[in-house]
């Protein structure tokens, strides 16, 4: 793909992704074939601020870890009250690195 | 967080460990002694969707299915998943496969179809109208 694309899709979307990555993310995007651009702009990414709103609002249910596609933690801090509050605690500091990593990951589907 | 097998189960396993010293904590405690860690309900002074689950447990423990039926049904699904999941990470661990792994996979995209997912939203808001009403 063209330099100019991936450093436009580096500045649009560089915030969703962690800064080890970037690097990363552009070194593929440059490699991937041009008729891929049209899939990759359309690629929608979780914001890490709106997970850490909620995570502070809601967090206690596990909310945070429903929004960002971790299901599985998230009915295990529903069920223990948010491991009784010590998990939701924790979060408020994991959950951007998590919504970052999850990105990451769904990025990933893509460039591999 | 991006699970690999060996970090969802040592993950489970703490998870597991705090759940039983907290119901081995609950079975021994003096009643009197007040041991809420609900967050949310020290916040709001409302209860949250699973408060009640630990006493619920150890009414099943004690043989009171209905009083914890009546506590919190939560507790069931609570009960049911600390005890077989031990079992299941050391078979997994012992024999190196990743049944569970599998299953905990197939579970979150079993959950995530909007209609399922509807379905336990509502349930879960229900129970805690139901909690409320009790004032756990």
């Amino acid at each position: 793909m063209e330099a100019q694309k991936v450093d436009m899709f580096i500045l649009a979307n560089g915030k969703f992704f962690e800064a080890h990555n970037i690097n990363i993310i552009r070194d593929k995007l440059l490699l991937i074939d041009d008729s891929k651009w049209a899939v990759l702009s359309t690629i929608q990414f979780k914001d890490p601020t709106t997970s850490l709103i909620v995570s502070i609002l809601a967090g206690g249910f596990g909310i945070d870890r429903f929004l960002i596609g971790d299901t599985g933690l998230g009915i295990g801090k529903l069920l223990t009250c948010g491991g009784m509050g010590i998990w939701t605690i924790v979060d408020w500091f994991m959950i951007q690195d998590a919504t970052r990593a999850k990105n990451m990951e769904k990025i990933q589907q893509f460039l591999y | 967080m991006f699970f690999t097998r060996n970090k969802l189960y040592l993950f489970l396993s703490i998870l597991c460990t705090a759940g039983y010293f907290w119901i081995y904590f609950n079975l021994t405690k003096n009643p009197i002694i007040n041991t809420d860690v609900c967050l949310f309900k020290h916040v709001t002074k409302i209860p949250c969707p699973s408060c009640g689950s630990s006493r619920s447990i150890t009414q099943i423990i004690q043989g009171n299915i209905q009083q914890a039926l009546y506590l919190n049904p939560l507790g069931f699904i609570s009960a049911f998943l600390l005890l077989i999941t031990p079992f299941w990470i050391i078979i997994d661990v012992i024999l190196q496969k990743k049944t569970l792994f599998n299953w905990y996979k197939k579970i979150e995209y079993f959950v995530k179809k909007p209609k399922i997912a509807i379905l336990f939203i509502i349930l879960i808001i229900i129970n805690w109208i139901w909690n409320i009403k009790k004032e756990l």
